[in-house]
């Protein structure tokens, strides 16, 4: 055995306490505006969120505050949640407005009511561990493709990833080296760029001869490649704007990739494509791609999740200069992890990481023909 | 969660100051080879920067108006290492044509 002196020892520091800071995307207000209580187990907590009448999305703490029912087991009537237990109903506002057996509502009968915003068909929720309202300035970038007719509906995909920090997910967004061996793909250019709220992705990819079609026909086109810029807006929201490049055309998707935290070892994954339909593509064939699209990302996030299951918390990783900027990363991370007032300039200065790829190429380029001589052989 | 500790590739090597030459910002670099760069910008580094208050923001994806970074810098980098005075941590010499015409 190894002495102990030179063994790299991984290092774990106590996870955080407390939740993201920030905006999280909740699901589609198609999905969760239907008139009927929903339960959303976020941020160490039990949540309903519905609609009333008014059409308006609530979020309400669960739990009500006359003996503990579970409001979203409850009914909504009118605009407000009546509790299963004894038909106290809750407004949007977290005020009681009635109980019907009742003379009057006692004082103070207030529960939590969560920020909501609705907004590109999705419904967010603010989370802030200071109670605080969200700052102007923090918001999420409009998509005006989701309304565009020239554009796909959402496919939405939602899992729940069991015995995994969401930090996991975040880790992704510098990690180059593992979308060849995890997804599949092959980086050829890698940069990100960390500035204020938002991280961003810009990465180029070939197509992987080996993983392709062996006969690509019309239905089963060969991608040559992909240009995509990614970003986290916030804590737990990524937009990534994937275009595919075919031999004929190229292909525009708009992909979500958002989560919110569970409790502090689960969290629930969410990811929504939507396609544009070119000339010469039918609805039907867009629709087509962006479920076929949609199934190969789910594929994809399957096959992180064995990885996070699996692996170890590491607050100490050791890197290659080949890898992206993970310590940058979570240095930024950080931010919404903090006190409004801790968050300090160098969790948001501007931070540039372009990765050399020519040594990696090498390498990937190498096993491709392997695996494609393992093919024909 | 405690402070996140500083990158490990930085203890051997780490991030030096560079001016751009167009602007006279100044940032952190570091190069790991001729093709890698790292950047380190600070609020006034980023106020000087020319590009980024001319480059317009004019795309209708929600990505596309983001500055990806500055030409004028990139070059700057590039030009302090070729001089040397920015290190590049791999041995490999800078990759140039040899069919190119000197003057």
């Amino acid at each position: 055995m190894t002495s102990n002196d030179q063994v790299r020892r991984i290092e774990v520091d106590a996870g955080p306490r407390r939740f993201a800071r920030g905006w999280h995307c909740l699901g589609l207000a198609r999905d969760l505006a239907d008139g009927k209580p929903h339960q959303i187990n976020a941020f160490g907590q039990k949540l309903v969120v519905f609609s009333g009448e008014d059409g308006q999305l609530n979020v309400l703490d669960a739990y009500c505050r006359h003996m503990g029912g579970d409001l979203s087991q409850g009914e909504v009537k009118g605009n407000e949640i009546a509790c299963p237990f004894h038909d106290w109903r809750w407004g949007g506002d977290g005020r009681c407005k009635q109980i019907p057996y009742a003379r009057r509502v006692p004082l103070r009968a207030r529960t939590a009511a969560w920020p909501t915003m609705v907004q590109d068909g999705m419904v967010f929720v603010w989370n802030d561990p200071e109670g605080n309202p969200p700052p102007a300035d923090v918001t999420i970038p409009r998509i005006p493709q989701v309304e565009d007719d020239r554009w796909t509906d959402w496919i939405w995909y939602e899992t729940v990833i069991e015995g995994a920090n969401c930090r996991e997910i975040v880790d992704n967004v510098v990690d180059m080296a593992h979308f060849f061996y995890i997804h599949y793909s092959f980086p050829t250019y890698f940069k990100n760029v960390f500035e204020g709220t938002s991280a961003y992705q810009y990465m180029n990819g070939d197509g992987r001869e080996d993983v392709r079609p062996p006969r690509p026909s019309k239905s089963n086109p060969a991608v040559l490649g992909t240009t995509s810029v990614a970003a986290y807006h916030g804590p737990s929201f990524m937009i990534d704007e994937v275009t595919y490049h075919y031999e004929d055309l190229d292909v525009d998707t708009i992909l979500i990739n958002c989560h919110y935290p569970v409790d502090e070892n689960s969290f629930v994954l969410q990811y929504g494509i939507i396609v544009e339909k070119k000339d010469g593509i039918s609805d039907e064939e867009a629709d087509l791609m962006a479920t076929k699209t949609g199934a190969f990302i789910k594929y994809g996030f399957e096959q992180d999740v064995a990885i996070w299951k699996n692996k170890a918390r590491i607050d100490n990783p050791l890197l290659c200069e080949e890898d992206g900027p993970v310590y940058q990363l979570r240095r930024w991370y950080q931010q919404f992890y903090v006190d409004a007032a801790d968050v300090s300039a160098e969790m948001t200065d501007r931070f540039e990481f372009e990765i050399d790829t020519t040594r990696p190429n090498e390498a990937w380029r190498a096993e491709v023909e392997q695996n494609l001589a393992a093919r024909r052989s | 969660m405690n402070a996140v500790r500083p990158d490990v590739r930085l203890e051997a090597a780490p991030m030096q100051p560079v001016a751009c030459t167009t602007c006279e910002a100044e940032v952190l670099a570091r190069k790991s080879s001729w093709d890698q760069s790292t950047l380190q910008w600070d609020a006034t580094a980023l106020e000087r920067c020319i590009e980024r208050r001319t480059t317009p923001a004019r795309s209708e994806r929600p990505n596309r108006n983001a500055f990806a970074g500055c030409a004028a810098l990139r070059a700057s980098i590039r030009e302090a290492a070729v001089r040397g005075e920015l290190d590049v941590q791999s041995d490999d010499p800078l990759r140039t044509n040899p069919e190119a015409i000197h003057d």
